[in-house]
């Protein structure tokens, strides 16, 4: 064989190809192997939702509007739009566009401390009693609100409402605080009660499926679900989470509360916003936005994908690795 | 951490001796080789057989390598007891739950004479006779060689709540009957499940004679209920037990420490490489109940190998703890 230097500098950097493709091989099995043994701890995992997988890092607390007496009623709307109601000043629903555009959404309604759209698209409301040209004439109530004209239709008479949610069935659950007692009333006005026991019941939300229906406890630790019949009724509940309590009280001060698609609960409290997974555990608690507490939270904005808190004065938003669910659609088919 | 529906393990471990031994298949991928340059080959050779080293030490080293026992295996000549399969769906102390259970009944029980009982939670994982515990073959070997009493084994799955409507998931009701203090699954087992088999079986009120076992959640569990009702179970066996803050746990070590100390017996197991998350880390919360069990002179015995969270370890051991547990029935 003659040689050659072209052909040995070839073979040279042709072995040399060779041994490091042979590296990136083995380094990559090994790497395959370790990603491997991670995705099988991480299987034994399963159902570990730590707070810290739904934060960004770098994502805190935003605040998108202020100025307000005292806001309560977080909720919203299929596009993202964020709707609350000022309890302290304000008499009209005031709405956040996802570009963060704030306006008075229905003007001379009473003051509501719970608000969520229905399937018929009407905006059912907890009202408190009278506010500017409705003084006088409102009650505590539950009622609709039609959209855009405001036109009231009482659903629930002399109740003590304080939070609801709607499901995509046109149910309306309601918290009524002073009786321990969670309240049903369907779009004709029928009432009934759902659930009794629960010590001053606050927020309350729906899993995803809806299914399942969780109350906070304002004077408790517990957030109670009940498994939710086809007729709407409520059976079986249990005190499935536990909510933290500060050192020295015995009340968590449980509030306003909503769910993310992956069924995770968040429920607003004295120590901040405590999120549990689907099977009852504490993930972690998220800080308050403000020192002066939050008392009620909804996913809205682009995608559903932030966080929004009425924080007395103020609306904070921030963006989480989750998405809401809006319970006046039918849930998604379970594939 | 269903025990019930997953069981990774085997896939792991299978796949670890698949890639740990890649040499002969990494030189059947290699090319001919250019003359003159057996150096760079050396050199490549010599990567290859230092990885292939490192996983195979990492194989070695970890994991898990527990094996079953002649006595976790069916042996001829010993008789086998009887398994059955129930469901229970009227319970009032978890409402609207429904769960399987299984009894296991020794040959050598005798209606006239009151049985041990021993209780696993998360009953399907300790029952499956082709699991990673096979609880029903260890009692008929042990029994039969009388290194255990004749006990009766009652294997019960945590309940659901099965949804009203379909497309809908269940409530899983493990996490809350397994995890919390206070003796509400105690009250469901003594109130509700004891009852049912004491309908068709004769089981000892004696406390020493009735043990109750039980894996992660399950380990607590089984600790909870025994700290809760020593009248009614006094020996306990935990495998890699969640003694961590899934719903307040992590505080039995300071409990035990500074409570009158109860009449129960310990069997502990964990391993090294268990986990560490939200709720805690297990390792270090075994070995806390470990030190505060020795610093109040438990009856207790501490297994810590260098497992993971699941069930190898523990069901190469079960035959062991059994002895250990029951080594002195009836004193």
């Amino acid at each position: 064989m003659i040689h050659n230097p072209t052909n040995e500098a070839r073979n040279t950097s042709y072995c040399r190809v060779r041994a490091a493709a042979r590296s990136l091989f083995v380094l990559f099995v090994s790497l395959v192997f370790a990603l491997f043994q991670t995705s099988l701890t991480a299987q034994n995992l399963a159902g570990d939702m730590a707070l810290s997988k739904v934060l960004i890092e770098g994502e805190d607390w935003q605040m998108v509007a202020e100025g307000f007496g005292f806001t309560d009623a977080a909720c919203t709307d299929d596009e993202g739009n964020f709707y609350f109601m000022d309890l302290g000043k304000g008499t009209a629903i005031q709405k956040i566009s996802t570009a963060g555009q704030v306006s008075a959404f229905l003007e001379g309604v009473p003051k509501c401390s719970g608000l969520k759209f229905g399937p018929d698209g009407r905006l059912y409301a907890c009202t408190q009693g009278p506010t500017g040209n409705l003084a006088g004439t409102a009650k505590k109530q539950v009622v609709a609100l039609e959209v855009p004209s405001g036109k009231l239709t009482v659903l629930a008479d002399d109740v003590q409402p304080n939070d609801l949610v709607v499901s995509h069935k046109g149910y309306v659950y309601f918290t009524e605080t002073g009786k321990g007692q969670v309240t049903i009333v369907d779009a004709q006005g029928h009432v009934r009660v759902g659930a009794t026991g629960i010590n001053a019941p606050n927020g309350i939300t729906l899993s995803p499926d809806q299914g399942t229906l969780a109350v906070s406890e304002f004077r408790g630790a517990a957030v109670w679900v009940y498994r939710i019949l086809a007729d709407g009724s409520l059976d079986v509940g249990a005190p499935y989470m536990t909510l933290r309590v500060p050192v020295g009280k015995t009340d968590s001060g449980g509030d306003g509360s909503t769910t993310d698609s992956a069924g995770r609960y968040y429920v607003t409290s004295h120590l901040g916003i405590q999120m549990f997974d689907a099977t009852g555990r504490l993930g972690g608690v998220m800080e308050k936005p403000s020192a002066k507490g939050c008392v009620s939270v909804a996913f809205a904005g682009a995608g559903h994908g932030y966080l929004y808190a009425c924080a007395s004065d103020r609306i904070y938003r921030r963006k989480l690795q989750a998405k809401g669910v809006l319970f006046f659609k039918a849930p998604p088919a379970r594939p | 951490m269903d025990f019930t529906q997953s069981c990774p393990v085997n896939h792991r471990l299978a796949a670890t001796r698949e890639i740990s031994t890649p040499g002969p298949a990494l030189d059947r991928v290699s090319s001919p080789r250019p003359p003159g340059r057996v150096e760079k080959w050396r050199l490549t050779l010599g990567l290859i057989w230092i990885t292939v080293a490192f996983l195979t030490a990492q194989r070695a080293l970890a994991l898990d390598d527990y094996q079953l026992g002649p006595d976790s295996t069916s042996q001829v000549g010993v008789p086998r007891g009887e398994l059955s399969r129930h469901s229970f769906a009227s319970s009032k102390i978890f409402p609207g739950t429904t769960r399987d259970y299984w009894i296991y009944v020794p040959q050598q029980y005798e209606a006239t004479k009151p049985a041990c009982l021993m209780v696993f939670q998360d009953g399907q994982t300790y029952a499956h006779s082709n699991g990673l515990f096979r609880a029903p073959t260890v009692f008929d070997n042990l029994i039969h060689k009388k290194e255990m009493p004749v006990a009766i084994g009652l294997f019960v799955n945590p309940g659901e709540v099965r949804p009203a409507e379909s497309g809908q998931t269940a409530r899983s009701n493990r996490s809350f009957e397994y995890d919390s203090l206070g003796d509400l699954y105690a009250r469901f087992l003594t109130e509700e499940m004891l009852p049912e088999v004491a309908k068709k079986y004769n089981i000892t009120s004696d406390p020493t004679g009735r043990a109750i076992a039980g894996i992660s959640s399950g380990g607590i569990c089984a600790w909870t209920v025994a700290w809760e009702r020593p009248d009614a179970f006094r020996k306990v066996l935990s495998h890699v037990g969640s003694f961590t803050n899934i719903r307040g746990g992590h505080v039995y070590p300071a409990l035990i420490r500074k409570t009158e100390k109860k009449p129960i017996r310990v069997f502990l197991q964990d391993g090294a490489n268990d986990l560490d998350n939200l709720h805690g880390n297990w390792p270090l919360a075994n070995q806390e109940m470990a030190a505060a069990l020795k610093f109040m002179g438990y009856d207790y015995k501490f297994e810590f190998g260098d497992g993971g969270h699941n069930g190898i370890h523990g069901g190469a051991l079960l035959p062991d703890s059994l002895r250990w547990l029951w080594r002195d029935y009836p004193n």
